[in-house]
């Protein structure tokens, strides 16, 4: 009883009543309306639309069988279909005794006889139906996910150990499933069919299951996993189960898949590892625009070791300075001769086991955990101590570009870090350029045009590395206060092969010339590119044909002491 | 129209003023409206065309209201109609229709 008593105590709910005939609609809402607020539909199809908007907010169904347009049953059979209808429970109406079976089956939670009963009774079973609905979704809501009624992460984990336990012989291949570029999808086509893209799969996911051993879990907003008796060949995953669910939202549309797949996943590594694994597997593609299906093998797993213990030493390398500025020289080249300008800071890693590491291996590895932002702290300082040493021992002033990554672009502090590294080596702002990637931009323009600005304000040059090489734009070009484009080394590198490169080239130092910006050639390799280049008036060229990459000391060796 | 001369025709009243929260006016409403907005010649049509299918859930319908608001004599032939229309049992459903548009009219005249 007390149940009931705090039930009515709470704010008034919702009841649909679907109902075709005026005046058994208004005996049921003149009884239902002190307690209720009351929605009306004449035919199913209208109650169909009624629910499918405003499903969140309806506690009860009131269901007539007979009805023109469609018919009870059919409603019936929609809302157990629906993942998000399902939620809300309904009550036939009928004078036959044989629907009431049928509707029971179809998933109705009771139902009222005609002519209705006296209003207390229609009443209470009303309160004690939305009553039990509502403790049921209580306890669904906290093990599975709201949108599309699979488990959440937790209960899913949870499941799989249950499961382990009674089917402790069957070989089970642990799978993730991610839905790509679907922040894409929302954007073009809405949140609304983006839901329904997620419940869709969801449910051919879950079906999957009702005809294979498994279970299926919703873990991130487009990512689901999957625990699955192990299958010889998962080519039908795309081609039975996720093409349908997608064509099935009736648009023309193509959506393409990233699994990734742990097979005969180890039972001895924890729920978590299977599924990291798959994860890992999965993202081996991140480029690939078709659907993938990809193994976790030998080789990713010895990859995740190698940089298991990368990460693992990382402290000790930058305290036992493993990690070596080297610097690559910039030349003007306008002139008759090309003419010393700046350097850029590069990293290398010498692991004391795996000796010379590349950027290319450490760095985005870095840059997925933040680690990156250490590492460039420890760059900038040695960079800073350089610039210092020119100054001081040789009186030699030759500006350094420093990179500064995405991670550090969101850190409000920047300027701050930035600062610091330039009074502790006693040198100014104008002996340090930043090099900022436009790749950065893209995520959130208007925070990295806001933090750019403030640098250029404090008197920072900017340089835009890799320009043309991803999502560049103009309107990126004109909203931050760049001072120097970097055509990236692509273009350049095939520039006299390849037409289309060498218009690109043309084209952003078009850009450059008319935005008053100087450009900047990476990847010059030979005579004949570097002639070109200055043909079509770029101002500044950096690569091997002028020199590779050397250690800090050989450059001041080179280039400093020279300049004395 | 009264409750009481509802009575007399054999309505269960009682029951139908208490699915009405025993609120006569809106009971007595309801039993005008039933009548200003019932058109029995579907019901008619469809019997005399063999159409048992649209001539079901005429009754079924008229059957519920008739029953919710406790129209008992009618409601008493409709359920007569109603189950052997549903099994679409081919006969004579003329004697029964006539009766029910005697007492619909007997309503009516009040």
């Amino acid at each position: 009883m007390k149940n009931i008593s705090n039930y009515v105590q709470h704010a008034k709910r919702k009841v649909l009543i679907v109902e075709d005939e005026v005046i058994n609609q208004q005996i049921l809402s003149f009884i239902l309306e002190k307690e209720y607020d009351v929605l009306l539909a004449g035919n199913g199809q209208e109650a169909l639309d009624i629910l499918k908007a405003q499903y969140k907010e309806i506690s009860l169904v009131l269901l007539d069988l007979v009805m023109p347009v469609m018919d009870g049953f059919e409603v019936l059979k929609r809302i157990e279909d629906d993942s998000l209808l399902k939620r809300v429970p309904v009550i036939v109406l009928t004078s036959d005794k044989s629907a009431e079976i049928e509707s029971l089956k179809l998933g109705a939670q009771d139902f009222i006889v005609k002519p209705y009963d006296m209003p207390e009774v229609i009443l209470a079973r009303i309160r004690r139906s939305i009553m039990l609905a509502e403790e049921t979704n209580l306890i669904i809501k906290t093990q599975k996910d709201d949108l599309t009624g699979l488990f959440t992460k937790k209960y899913f984990y949870e499941y799989i150990h249950e499961f382990d336990a009674l089917n402790s012989n069957e070989l089970m291949d642990a799978i993730s499933i991610n839905i790509k570029r679907f922040h894409i999808f929302n954007e073009m086509y809405g949140h609304e069919l983006g839901d329904r893209l997620l419940v869709n799969v969801a449910k051919a996911l879950k079906d999957l299951t009702h005809t294979i051993d498994g279970i299926v879990a919703r873990v991130g907003s487009d990512t689901f996993f999957l625990y699955i008796a192990s299958q010889d060949n998962y080519q039908f995953l795309i081609d039975d189960v996720l093409r349908p669910a997608y064509k099935s939202i009736g648009k023309d549309i193509e959506v393409e898949f990233r699994i990734g797949i742990n097979k005969y996943a180890n039972k001895d590594d924890s729920i978590e590892k299977r599924f990291d694994h798959a994860v890992r597997a999965s993202t081996e593609d991140k480029h690939s625009f078709e659907n993938t299906i990809i193994y976790y093998d030998e080789q990713m797993h010895n990859k995740e070791m190698y940089y298991d213990k990368l990460l693992y030493h990382f402290e000790i390398a930058l305290k036992d300075k493993e990690f070596k500025l080297y610097l690559q020289p910039k030349f003007e080249i306008q002139g008759d001769k090309p003419v010393l300008s700046s350097a850029e800071a590069l990293v290398r890693w010498v692991h004391p086991e795996y000796g010379m590491i590349s950027p290319g291996v450490f760095v985005p590895l870095f840059e997925e955990n933040g680690l990156v932002r250490k590492l460039d702290y420890f760059v900038w300082n040695e960079v800073g101590r350089a610039i210092n040493e020119w100054k001081t021992k040789y009186g030699v002033s030759l500006p350094v570009s420093i990179n500064v990554s995405r991670v550090d672009l969101l850190d409000e502090e920047l300027f701050n870090h930035l600062s610091q590294m330039i009074d502790g080596n006693n040198i100014s702002i104008s002996d340090v350029y930043l090099e900022i990637t436009e790749s950065a931009y893209s995520d959130e323009p208007k925070l990295i045009v806001d933090r750019v600005t403030e640098l250029s304000n404090r008197g920072f040059l900017i340089e835009m590395d890799d320009f043309g090489s991803g999502y560049s734009s103009l309107g990126m070009v004109t909203s931050l206060p760049i001072d120097v484009l970097k055509i990236d080394m692509s273009f350049v590198r095939n520039m006299l092969t390849s037409l289309k490169d060498k218009k690109m080239v043309e084209i952003i130092i078009e850009i450059a010339n008319f935005l008053k910006l100087k450009t900047i050639a990476e990847g010059v390799e030979n005579k004949e590119q570097l002639d070109s280049l200055k043909e079509m008036g770029c101002d500044i060229v950096q690569g091997y044909y002028m020199s590779k990459p050397i250690s800090v000391e050989e450059f001041t060796e080179k280039y400093i002491k020279t300049k004395e | 129209m009264t409750v009481e001369q509802l009575k007399a025709l054999g309505c269960n009243t009682s029951e139908g003023l208490q699915r009405c929260m025993n609120n006569e006016s809106f009971y007595l409403m309801l039993v005008n409206k039933f009548i200003a907005t019932t058109d029995l010649s579907k019901l008619e049509d469809a019997l005399n065309n063999g159409d048992l299918d649209t001539a079901f859930k005429e009754a079924h319908s008229l059957k519920g209201v008739c029953g919710n608001l406790s129209l008992t004599p009618m409601f008493n032939v409709l359920v007569e109609m109603v189950e052997p229309l549903r099994a679409k049992v081919v006969m004579d459903y003329s004697p029964l229709f006539n009766e029910f548009k005697r007492l619909f009219s007997e309503l009516k005249s009040l």
